[in-house]
């Protein structure tokens, strides 16, 4: 069994920074300058763009697609230090939105970055507050639109929430030049009009890799590293209080957005295309133009460089739109396609009424031939031209592409037919080893007691557990709301709701919004905390309870004492992997005469985290020739009868199914493959559920002293000698 | 369009933490070595968590030196019918990139391992769950152009090296690439990491593709009961049973005389002839013999604590493990039982007056299914070796115990109603026959396989023998109840098809 003492995690804050992927290659590219070519992802470049524009400061809270950009600098505190940049690694989103506060009075950049939009939601407050003001200093969020294929979130825009604080969105085209270019002009139009500014990557642009010329870095005038001895001069205008509000609110619309149009039209933030079809044209947001501009070449209207027959304006800032711009591009044409990913529609909207505002007769297409909902894939955008060429120029001749989209389609239905329904669906699942797997299965143990109980699940790695083999859990309301979310459940049941937070959810808002309201409320509830050290799901980053603070090596701040602190007294800190002591804490939880909040720490290092962590210690040390011990679990397949009930209570990738040796049996058997890190969750199940005496453990003597090899010896002579023999007839 | 700036398209299917990430890395940085414009592109996310995920990679065959500084616009999504080279790191993922239409007769050539690695929704089957093999191969080759198929697990394996490595050198040796393999070798060694391993299993790869390299073909064997002393009981099977059945009541007899004695075995073969004559009688050719000679075998050799002793302390076990769990020849290796045997185990071995009154001791103090006494075994040590020889000693004892006298006359009363199914149908007493499979496992999952194959039989096989229901329906009921009972370990979708069948039975219960 993997017993981890506490002191055994805490490692100096130099060889533990981002424990899941390191960014040596992509830290030294932080540093090219004039002359130099980037080469490599996305939001890598993003983050080099940051450092050109001289930002003073940089914030977070990670989340895919964006984690990498306060990753790297995490990494690069040499660089950070040198230009004067401060970082910061925030407990939420709402605390990355607040920081942006220094621009307000300040006239420094800086730039905050989140995952949307859940993270927008949790930043909301902190955005009205800071739009309202305003800035004099460039403010930049760059927010991760979690969207489409392969999103772990809710579908829903950011756009909404440019519109509502008037906060300016950018949407660059998915290359790394004019990515690099949106940065350094996002932080212009922010000053020149004194508004935060939003730019959105989708998950593919973030991932997307290329090359740019670099430029030199800029070291910030004013910042930590050239401090200002004097506050700003107190002024009531720049406080978002009222009156300063209302005065704000016209602001916005009088001066603010007149200002940020005439930038984007002088700059040219947006693209013009030309193309010699005069009479149609296409508004494409900048983000989806590769699908768009590609959709086109398909259909012969487009060459691979980015020539196109049909006019096309690529908006790279899609909040606000510069209503002149739109009308003159529409003027004289017969029909225009808007292409807008997902709802509502806001661009398609606010296109209808500038060009009637403006008596624009033009006909507007957009959502009536392309899908509401749903990511804009190839073969989304090719239905949707297909159609808006068919319903507004029959000179052009698109029979064979669209011939050729149709024989596709049917080509894909005979596949389907030939495999003959759908395919095993793969969802993400916990890794081998993982101290969370261990704790859904003491509470299947523990529904086999009492019944099944209310879940409330939340964010994170365990939110997996909602998922096959568990199939545990009744709701998901956000990052650190499972507490908060069986406030109303728990009243109406008869047995107490169980709620999972993990670590992360925890200080990111699990503490206040759930411990604190379920204590001043006296709520009955049990809430478990999966304590593995990181945020885990995002790739391992550091949160108040990692051992080891990235600055200083020493742990921020404990969640037990915390909870103490708050008044918690039933609370229980259980070694995940002991599934039977779980098992009867849970119960002791659901059944315990205290009538307040009861928590169990489910208290396991992150795997992937302790693996990376530990693995060139022990190589190492069997370079050196010391003694190791390896562990592992294995199943004995005579012993096994292929009811896989095992991998029903774990589901360990590494608990796998193999042909039966058995000549008479047909159902495969369990197996562990040799992923098994040894955790020794299997045999604890196989314990506590009381299933089969197949699993054994071995530990494997490496690097074995003279004694070992000894003992290994005589005992080996010893049981020899009372082998049984190949049964006899008797 | 004009064709020399299409750019060719690479799809990949992967699973997370195959590295497929860093194969994009490598083919990326190969085709800039070449000055070939390259797109990248991924949507990892939680995928990265044993997820299926897809990467999308797109080259312009055209060197950047021609393209006189213009930008090639390159997309981010692959498109169907637009893909050139499919590439999956696994089997089902390679189906699914064919399920969702992106590999295509006129322009995909696939490359993919022939390996599964079963998701969790195959796992979990009580019986076997796995997606069928043939229907993926079938659909590889009708849905693709060309294609490069082995099992990359294994040549990972063989060569030392890791899977996405042995995808890369497939890639270079498939030759739709215009990138030399140079370039390849030097991404690889740029990146740095495991250089030696990556580059052997490159070069394993892109032999195979290239076919300069024939894999062996991993081969399933099974593994042969170790009874001897049985000769005449072997030619007794040869002479008395149906040749389809022999083989099975071969493996049969030597098993049952490993686990119990020769006349355990011969009983075997008492219970089998009757069950022979029976399907002779209605015509049968041997089907029913071979299935039930399978199915009696393996009830017949029930796991009780001495069978479990005898497998732990098997003289070959050691071996199998140290090989399983690659063990170096010079490292001792220290093997630890998992144990919990409860009220009902120790009662299994008891003589049936004492067991009976341990069980109601169990049942009136609520103390089964609760008292278990967990032990850990070392069986590496001469004293925990010592203690499991000597319950596999106990085997003398096993025909005296409550459990052996109870599965006696459980696996009587199944016998009965094969032979008297036989008489009606024997479609039916094959189905009563397979029914044997919902009988396994320990504790809990063998009580709930019990409880289901008792209900299975009162609800359908025991009005069909007393003909109140007809033997066809009660066959198609018995198959669809069996499939139910294996479908869901808490008996859900087994109540819903016994209450689906009563309500269908009925009518037929009441014609004449």
């Amino acid at each position: 069994m993997l017993d981890q003492p506490p002191g055994a995690l805490v490692a100096t804050a130099t060889n533990r920074t981002n424990p899941e992927r390191s960014f040596g290659e992509e830290v030294r590219s932080l540093r090219l300058g004039d002359g130099d070519i980037f080469r490599g992802e996305g939001i890598l470049a993003v983050t080099k763009a940051l450092l050109q524009s001289g930002v003073a400061y940089v914030g977070g809270y990670q989340g895919a697609p964006v984690s990498h950009l306060v990753d790297v600098l995490v990494e690069s505190q040499d660089l950070l230090d040198e230009l004067g940049v401060h970082l910061e690694t925030c407990t939420n989103e709402a605390s990355a939105a607040a920081m942006l506060g220094a621009s307000i009075n300040y006239p420094i950049r800086g730039c905050v970055t989140w995952k949307s939009i859940v993270g927008t939601n949790v930043a909301a407050d902190g955005l009205s507050n800071l739009a309202s003001p305003g800035v004099i200093g460039g403010a930049l969020i760059v927010v991760g639109e979690d969207y489409g294929e392969g999103a772990s979130i809710i579908q829903e825009r950011a756009h909404a929430y440019a519109m509502k604080s008037s906060i300016w969105l950018m949407d660059p085209r998915p290359n790394l030049p004019t990515m690099v270019r949106c940065v350094e002009q996002a932080f212009e139009l922010s000053e020149a009009s004194n508004t935060p500014v939003m730019m959105e990557l989708r998950i593919r642009a973030c991932h997307v890799t290329g090359e740019f010329p670099a430029k030199d870095n800029v070291a910030p005038a004013i910042s930590r590293n050239h401090r200002l001895a004097e506050p700003a001069a107190h002024n009531y205008d720049r406080i978002s209080h009222p009156p300063s509000t209302y005065v704000h609110e016209k602001l916005k619309v009088d001066v603010r957005q007149p200002a940020a149009q005439r930038f984007i039209v002088e700059r040219g933030l947006n693209e013009l295309l030309p193309g010699e079809r005069e009479d149609l044209g296409i508004i494409v947001q900048g983000g989806i133009a590769n699908v768009l501009l590609r959709g086109l070449s398909r259909l012969g209207l487009g060459d691979q460089l980015g020539g196109v027959s049909v006019p096309t304006l690529v908006l790279n800032v899609t909040y606000p739109l510069v209503p002149e711009q739109i009308a003159d591009f529409c003027k004289g044409k017969r029909a225009v396609l808007v292409v807008e990913e997902g709802g509502p529609d806001y661009i398609e909207q606010a296109i209808h009424a500038l060009l009637r505002k403006k008596d624009v007769d033009t006909r507007i297409h957009g959502k009536d031939v392309l899908q509401m909902a749903g990511e804009y894939t190839a073969e989304v955008v090719t239905e949707g031209l297909l159609k808006f060429f068919a319903q507004t120029a029959n000179d052009i001749d698109l029979s064979r592409p669209r011939q050729a989209l149709d024989a596709v389609r049917v080509g894909r239905l005979e596949a389907q037919k030939l495999l003959g329904g759908p395919l095993p669906l793969r969802p993400p699942g916990f890794c081998v080893g993982c101290p969370e797997r261990p704790v859904f299965s003491a509470i299947k143990l523990l529904e086999r007691d009492v019944g099944k109980v209310h879940i409330s699940s939340d964010i994170g790695c365990h939110s997996f557990a909602t998922l096959a083999p568990f199939h545990l859990g009744n709701s998901i309301l956000g990052f650190g709301m499972s507490l908060a979310s069986a406030a109303a459940v728990a009243p109406v049941m008869q047995k107490r709701t169980i709620s999972v937070m993990g670590d992360g959810g925890f200080w990111h808002n699990g503490l206040l919004s759930g411990v604190a309201s379920s204590m001043f409320n006296r709520g009955d509830r049990v809430l478990v905390i999966m304590k593995n050290g990181y945020t885990s799901a995002t790739g391992a980053q550091f949160i108040p309870n990692t051992a080891g603070n990235r600055r200083d090596g020493e742990t921020t701040s404990d969640i037990a004492s915390t909870l103490s602190a708050m008044g918690v007294t039933w609370l229980r800190t259980i070694r995940t992997y002991n599934v039977g002591t779980m098992l009867q804490t849970l119960r002791d939880a659901m059944s315990s005469a205290h009538k307040g909040l009861k928590v169990i720490v489910a208290d396991g290092e992150c795997q992937l985290a302790r693996q990376r962590r530990i693995r060139p210690e022990i190589a190492a040390q069997l370079k050196r020739g010391e003694r190791v011990v390896r562990t592992r679990y294995g199943v004995d397949d005579e012993v096994c009868t292929g009811d896989h009930s095992c991998i029903r209570l774990s589901g360990c990738p590494s608990l796998v199914v193999k042909p039966s040796p058995d000549p008479l049996r047909m159902d495969p058997v369990a197996s562990v493959n040799n992923g098994c890190v040894g955790c020794g969750l299997c045999g604890e199940v196989a314990d506590a559920a009381v299933l089969c005496p197949s699993f054994y453990r071995a530990e494997i003597v490496q690097n074995p002293t003279w004694w070992d090899r000894l003992v290994w010896r005589v005992r080996e002579r010893v049981i020899g000698l009372f082998q049984p023999r190949v049964a006899e007839p008797t | 369009m004009s064709d020399a700036l299409r750019p060719i398209t690479i799809l990949i299917g992967a699973l997370g933490g195959d590295g497929g990430g860093v194969l994009c890395d490598w083919i990326a940085h190969a085709a800039h070595e070449t000055r070939l414009p390259a797109q990248v592109t991924q949507i990892p996310g939680v995928a990265q968590r044993t997820g299926a995920t897809t990467y999308y990679i797109e080259i312009v065959p055209l060197r950047r030196a021609a393209l006189s500084g213009r930008e090639p616009v390159m997309a981010l999504n692959p498109a169907i019918g637009e893909v050139d080279v499919a590439l999956a790191t696994e089997l089902l993922e390679a189906g699914r990139m064919i399920f969702n239409g992106f590999v295509t007769p006129d322009r995909t050539t696939l490359i993919a391992s022939t390996h599964r690695v079963l998701s969790i929704g195959e796992r979990v089957a009580m019986a076997d769950g796995k997606f069928d093999t043939g229907r993926l191969l079938h659909a590889v080759r009708e849905r693709s152009r060309e294609r490069i198929l082995f099992d990359m697990d294994q040549a990972a394996e063989e060569s030392g090296s890791v899977l996405n490595a042995i995808l890369l050198g497939a890639l270079a040796g498939s030759g739709k690439l215009p990138v030399p393999d140079s370039a390849f070798e030097s991404a690889i060694r740029s990146a740095g990491k495991s250089v030696e391993p990556n580059l052997a299993g490159f070069a394993f790869g892109r032999a195979h593709a290239r076919g300069e390299l024939e894999q062996a073909v991993r081969s399933h064997h099974a593994r042969r009961a170790a009874g001897r002393g049985v000769e005449d009981l072997i030619l007794r099977v040869q002479a008395s049973l149906p040749p389809v059945a022999q083989p099975i009541a071969e493996e049969g007899v030597r098993r049952l005389t490993a686990y119990q004695d020769r006349a355990y075995a011969t009983l075997y073969l008492d219970r089998l002839g009757s069950i022979r004559a029976a399907e002779q009688a209605a015509g049968g050719a041997g089907s029913l013999t071979r299935e039930t000679a399978r199915h009696l075998a393996v009830r017949m050799s029930f796991e009780d604590v001495i069978r479990v002793a005898q497998a732990k302390v098997a003289p070959d076990r050691m071996a199998r493990i140290r090989a399983e769990i690659r063990a170096k020849p010079t490292e001792p290796v220290l093997v630890i039982e998992h144990f919990k045997p409860g009220i009902e185990e120790i009662a299994a071995i008891l003589p049936p007056g004492l067991a009976r009154r341990l069980l109601r001791w169990g049942e009136r103090t609520g103390r089964t299914g609760k008292l278990y006494f967990p032990m850990r075994i070392k069986t590496s040590s001469v004293s925990g070796f010592l203690r499991l020889r000597f319950l596999a000693g106990l085997r003398w004892w096993r025909p005296r115990s409550f459990r052996f006298i109870e599965e006696q006359a459980q696996i009587e009363r199944w016998l009965a109603a094969i032979r008297h199914a036989a008489a009606l149908d024997l479609g039916l007493a094959a189905e009563i026959a397979e029914c044997a499979r919902l009988v396994k496992g320990y504790g809990d999952t063998h009580r709930r396989g019990s409880d289901n194959f008792a209900r299975i039989d009162r609800e359908i096989v025991a009005p069909a023998l007393a003909g109140a229901l007809a033997a066809r329906v009660a066959a198609d009921g018995v198959a669809s109840a069996r499939v139910a009972a294996l479908a869901d370990p808490d008996g859900d979708a087994l109540a819903r098809t016994l209450a689906d069948f009563r309500v269908r039975a009925t009518p037929l219960v009441a014609s004449p």
